[in-house]
């Protein structure tokens, strides 16, 4: 039900997202996040379009990362910042981390090639029922979505909303 | 076997030369110069034209070791260029073909450079960059035709050079173009000036206004010095030369480019081309001073080319024109030596 | 290990199959995240000086992108960007599948038999739009030619959607004589690209003309542009 995708800029790394909904303890799980002790994303769902979005954003901190230009502290702060389409930080993590009431939580895992244990260690610090990624799209929130990307109807005539998110975090530093 | 004099008087040069099947038997010429920090005025430049003319025209044929009766046809300059030169070179032309009792023929500027260009080089199919005090062109062969594919929307490249070289009062002899080279070669500091390329064409008039303006500035500063400045502006200008000829070649799958014109003769533009051409698996044809420059075997060839095909210029036609439109002078070209170029 | 330069983008390249080797630019086509993608690869031109090398090449990264975006926006299509290297000056972008250039199309139309005028006229007719459009939006695109408009064929009884790339020279401008300068550079790689074609281009500037609000003044400054390039003194 997870889904492991490779980078193919980074042939050695692997990202995989596990989506769960009915989570019961996402104000511990945030917790455990800010003290650094779950080594993941813990993105917003509702927020996402499709699972290539965070690929998009994964890419670019790892991309990052290794070019030692990381606007925030560490990978996984990264990936939730990439996903905003401004360059405030705790806006980002408003947005698209996850807060205390949620019930549905993404978590990416940026890990070795070989590395199989780890997403499921963090997966199973989860209280809720986890579910295909793919269904990300049923959790989605196009309304809300569109609204903080500034996505025009007009742009929707020439692409999908997903062209028009993605398009906007991969160029968002030059705007 | 034909042999062609060519008259050029177009601008500051006044050069007469003679042709005989494809070698050039002499190409004798004199540059009207000015103090530093003026152009050269129309009818001071016909003025110095018409009091050398025919020392020229007599080192021409005894150079070449000919009699009059030797010529076969009398080639003359018939534009793009300036009015009283102009006239002043049509004149003597004119005058030496009646009493010589030979055909006349008017020639385009611009073909003389490209076909003394093909001539001294033997480039086949090239994609030409004809670059000079009034020109900034990008021709190529396409769809079965020679074209313009860039060019200056403004000013040409020699403009703004000799241009700039007056703001700096910079010495115009042998020419403002030469002297801003060397002095570029002592220039080492760039400083970052206007670049624009559109498409294939550029503009030039830009660089010139900001250069204009802040020179003196800069130079009184002691931000840098006059051969920075020189140094930077050559690199600018050619560098945009060279993307503009790059982009033609890639858009009609070139491998040949040939330099014509006064400015062709630069070397640092050279240099920079055949670095374009290397990486691209081209080869670069170029000329030196003596043919890259005006002068009378660009024009005798041209009109060797033209004379073999059949044509001459009655005398009631044979005007001059300050204009001609560049389109126009490739369709024309090319109608009349389509077998030559392929 | 942290470097300045990420080797990650090159070393994707070299396997990378090179589909367009162009004057500044290596076009590749790779799989990226899963989906087909297009790398353009803006590589340093030796023969000029670094330092005016570095500039041009990351500021027409940056255009590039600024003006996909914008028109993306206003609904004129453009190829998404997935993700921009800016050391080494690559920007990952979707592939158009199904499609052709605006130039090899009129090419095979006006070599087929049949008599095709009308389905060219069209298309001009649909260029004509889609640049008014990008000009209200004030992005001028800096290299317009048929090879850098393509076309997305549709379904079976969908009509085709213009897609436009290439923005490596574009800049954002309101100026009519900008405009006008863009047009011309088009109207000259459209005659010298396609012979026998001045009526077709005619209907493209027509349509122009009826679909953009400010057409008069930049179609005035292309009549202005057109001029001066025959007017100007040719001396030397």
């Amino acid at each position: 039900m997870h889904l492991t995708q490779k980078l193919e800029l980074f042939p050695d790394q692997r990202v995989t997202q596990t989506l769960f909904k009915e989570v019961k303890n996402a104000a511990e799980l945030r917790q455990s996040a800010v003290e650094g002790t779950i080594s993941g994303a813990l993105i917003n769902p509702t927020m996402l379009v499709d699972p290539f979005q965070v690929m998009v954003a994964a890419n670019k901190a790892v991309h990052f990362q290794k070019t030692g230009k990381m606007k925030t502290r560490s990978l996984y702060s990264e990936i939730i910042f990439n996903l905003s389409p401004t360059n405030n930080i705790s806006e980002a993590f408003k947005r698209f981390g996850i807060s205390d009431a949620d019930d549905s939580v993404m978590i990416v895992v940026v890990h070795d090639k070989n590395e199989t244990q780890l997403p499921q260690d963090i997966a199973a610090k989860v209280d809720g029922r986890q579910v295909p990624v793919e269904d990300v799209s049923s959790l989605s929130d196009p309304a809300k979505i569109k609204k903080l990307y500034k996505i025009t109807p007009q742009e929707e005539k020439c692409g999908t909303l997903l062209d028009a998110v993605v398009c906007r975090m991969a160029t968002k530093d030059v705007m | 076997m034909t042999v062609v004099i060519g008259f050029e008087g177009s601008a500051n040069k006044i050069g007469i030369g003679i042709i005989r099947d494809g070698e050039v038997l002499s190409n004798p010429r004199r540059t009207y110069i000015t103090p530093p920090g003026q152009g050269f005025m129309p009818s001071d430049t016909a003025r110095h034209h018409r009091a050398v003319i025919l020392t020229v025209l007599k080192e021409a044929l005894d150079q070449a070791g000919l009699k009059p009766e030797d010529i076969d046809c009398v080639a003359y300059t018939k534009g793009p260029g300036m009015g009283a030169p102009l006239v002043t070179t049509a004149l003597v032309a004119r005058t030496v073909a009646q009493l010589w009792g030979k055909p006349l023929l008017g020639v385009n500027h611009c073909i003389g450079h490209i076909e003394m260009g093909r001539l001294i080089t033997k480039a086949n199919n090239p994609t030409v960059l004809y670059v000079s005090g009034g020109n900034t062109q990008v021709i190529a062969y396409s769809e079965r035709r020679y074209r313009i594919f860039g060019e200056t929307i403004d000013i040409a490249v020699g403009n703004c050079l000799d241009r700039f070289a007056r703001v700096i009062k910079i010495s115009n002899d042998p020419s403002p173009g030469y002297n801003i080279e060397q002095m570029a070669k002592k220039g080492s500091q760039y400083v970052e000036l206007p670049y624009t390329v559109k498409g294939m064409d550029v503009s030039f008039s830009g660089i010139l206004s900001y250069i204009e303006e802040a020179a003196h500035k800069m130079l009184s500063s002691g931000q840098c010095t006059a051969e920075d400045l020189c140094f930077s502006l050559q690199e600018t200008l050619f560098s945009m030369l060279v993307e503009i000829t790059e982009r033609a070649m890639a858009h009609c799958g070139s491998q040949e480019v040939l330099i014509v014109g006064g400015v062709g003769c630069n070397l640092r533009l050279q240099e920079m081309m055949e670095v374009m051409c290397k990486e691209r698996g081209a080869k670069l044809f170029a000329t030196d001073e003596r043919f890259c420059i005006d002068n009378g075997a660009m024009i005798a060839q041209a009109g060797w080319e033209m004379f073999r095909s059949g044509q001459v210029t009655q005398l009631e036609e044979s005007w001059i024109t300050q204009r001609l439109i560049p389109f126009y002078c490739v369709f024309f070209f090319h109608k009349h030596y389509n077998k030559a170029w392929k | 290990m942290v470097l300045n330069h990420s080797m990650a983008v090159p070393e994707l390249l070299s396997k990378a199959e090179l589909i367009k080797q162009g004057a500044e630019a290596r076009v590749y086509r790779v799989q990226f995240l899963g989906k087909p993608a297009i790398v353009k690869e803006r590589f340093p031109k030796r023969y000029r000086h670094p330092v005016l090398d570095e500039k041009l090449t990351h500021r027409r990264a940056v255009q590039e992108v600024r003006s996909i975006l914008r028109c993306r926006r206003a609904g004129i299509s453009a190829p998404v960007v997935y993700f921009v290297d800016y050391t080494s000056n690559c920007i990952f972008m979707e592939e158009i599948l199904g499609s052709s250039t605006v130039r090899d199309y009129i090419t095979s139309t006006q070599q087929s038999d049949s008599c095709q005028e009308q389905k060219l006229e069209q298309l001009a007719e649909r260029i004509g739009q889609v640049l008014a459009k990008m000009h209200d939006e004030d992005v001028i695109h800096g290299d317009l030619t048929t090879s850098n408009v393509l076309l997305r064929h549709g379904q079976e009884d969908k009509v085709s959607d213009l897609v436009l790339i290439d923005f490596g020279l574009s800049y954002i401008s309101a100026l009519p004589e900008d405009k006008g300068v863009d047009l011309y550079v088009l109207e000259k790689a459209f005659l010298s690209t396609h012979p026998n074609t001045e009526a077709l281009f005619q209907k493209l500037l027509k349509s122009y003309t009826l679909s953009s609000k400010k057409s008069s003044a930049v179609i005035k400054k292309l009549d202005e542009v057109r001029l001066r390039g025959r007017k100007r003194s040719m001396v030397g």
